[in-house]
């Protein structure tokens, strides 16, 4: 759309060649002060000035600067997390060795329902995300309880434990050795290791316990398969399935969890 | 930075799912090496894997047996093969390609 109004370029360059030169300068000094000094008084003070492009026609007039888009409402279930997860209104602190700006680290993902309002980038995946955290009770700090007393904190090469254990809803092929793959989501998985958790923690039949210098594995049985072997190994193997779980805590903090044959 | 290779020394004999893999620490611009599982986070001081090192800055976190700090932070990460060279290292570990 083409705009023929007295804010086209032209036409203001061809009115300050009819101006005497102190005035144009003087304007010209004007209109730079105001490109500098837009975005910073819309921060100071809140204002919509729009930008210059904006006023030549080149853009769209900003929204409320700095304002963080509105996503959408709460849903029941986010409000639940909200409430559950302090109430924190900043966006997730910078602990996370390993930020990832796109998709949030799993805890991340969490402090960003509580601050859905100042988050513009929540998407159908993160709200995918949340849904493992209807299971979890948060204890601040980035830090988690499953309904059978395991915690979930930050650690790990992936930053949070949640987003190490993540590693096993997903096969690595390429990975040497074995890779116990859990068929399921994040949600079940969290469901399953609490089970056997709780199991092996009672000597259930078929159960086992043993202590590893500063850890204890806990393994327990299922019922059904729960997975598959992954990794190079279970390739070479033909993918078989795998009905026990494997479970590794320091105390009550779960380290890693996975399934074995 | 994610290598298109793997140097690991074994399957992980506390986890037995994890591999047991070469990190290095430059704390203080030094090259201290370890051995850490990728999966339950068992260190080892060396590839021999005699001697388990479970101190640090807390209990729950890998950390280096040189100076003591998580092996997660932005001072460590996965050796590769000039480090493992370095380490004298490198007739004890296997790489495979990823
Ligand atoms: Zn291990
Ligand atoms: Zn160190």
């Amino acid at each position: 759309m083409t705009r023929r109004s007295p804010q086209n370029p032209e036409m203001i360059a061809g009115a300050l060649k009819l101006l005497p030169a102190r005035w144009a300068i003087a304007i010209l000094v004007a209109a730079i002060a105001y490109v500098v000094l837009q975005p910073k008084l819309n921060q100071w003070f809140g204002w919509n000035l729009p930008s210059a492009a904006a006023m030549l026609g080149q853009e769209a007039p900003a929204a409320k600067s700095k304002q963080p888009p509105i996503t959408k409402p709460d849903t029941a279930a986010n409000t639940k997390l909200d409430t559950a997860s302090s109430n924190k209104t900043a966006p997730p602190k910078p602990s996370n060795p390993k930020p990832a700006p796109q998709k949030p680290t799993l805890a991340n993902g969490t402090d960003a329902t509580s601050s859905k309002t100042s988050s513009g980038s929540k998407t159908s995946s993160n709200d995918s995300e949340d849904l493992k955290f209807r299971f979890l009770k948060p204890l601040g700090r980035d830090r988690y309880e499953s309904p059978a007393g395991l915690i979930y904190t930050p650690g790990s090469e992936e930053g949070h434990r949640l987003k190490h254990i993540e590693r096993h809803v997903s096969d690595q092929p390429n990975r040497p050795g074995s890779h116990g793959v859990f068929d399921g989501d994040m949600e079940s998985f969290l469901t399953a290791i609490d089970d056997g958790y709780k199991r092996a923690r009672g000597h259930a039949k078929g159960t086992k316990q043993r202590e590893e210098e500063g850890m204890t594995v806990f393994e327990a049985p299922f019922d059904k398969p729960i997975g598959y072997l992954g990794g190079s190994e279970g390739a070479r193997k033909g993918k078989p399935k795998l009905k026990r779980l494997r479970i590794v805590v320091r105390d009550k903090n779960l380290i890693t969890a996975f399934p074995i044959q | 930075m994610v290598l298109p290779y793997l140097i690991y020394v074994r399957t992980c004999p506390a986890c037995g799912d994890g591999l047991c893999r070469v990190r290095v620490c430059t704390h203080q611009n030094k090259l201290a090496g370890c051995v850490v599982c990728d999966e339950c986070e068992s260190v080892w001081t060396d590839p021999a894997m005699s001697e388990k090192f479970t101190e640090g800055v807390d209990s729950y976190t890998a950390s280096c047996p040189d100076c003591g700090r998580s092996l997660w932070e932005d001072t460590s990460h996965w050796a590769d093969i000039q480090e493992v060279c370095l380490l004298g290292w490198y007739d004890k570990v296997k790489v495979a390609r990823t």
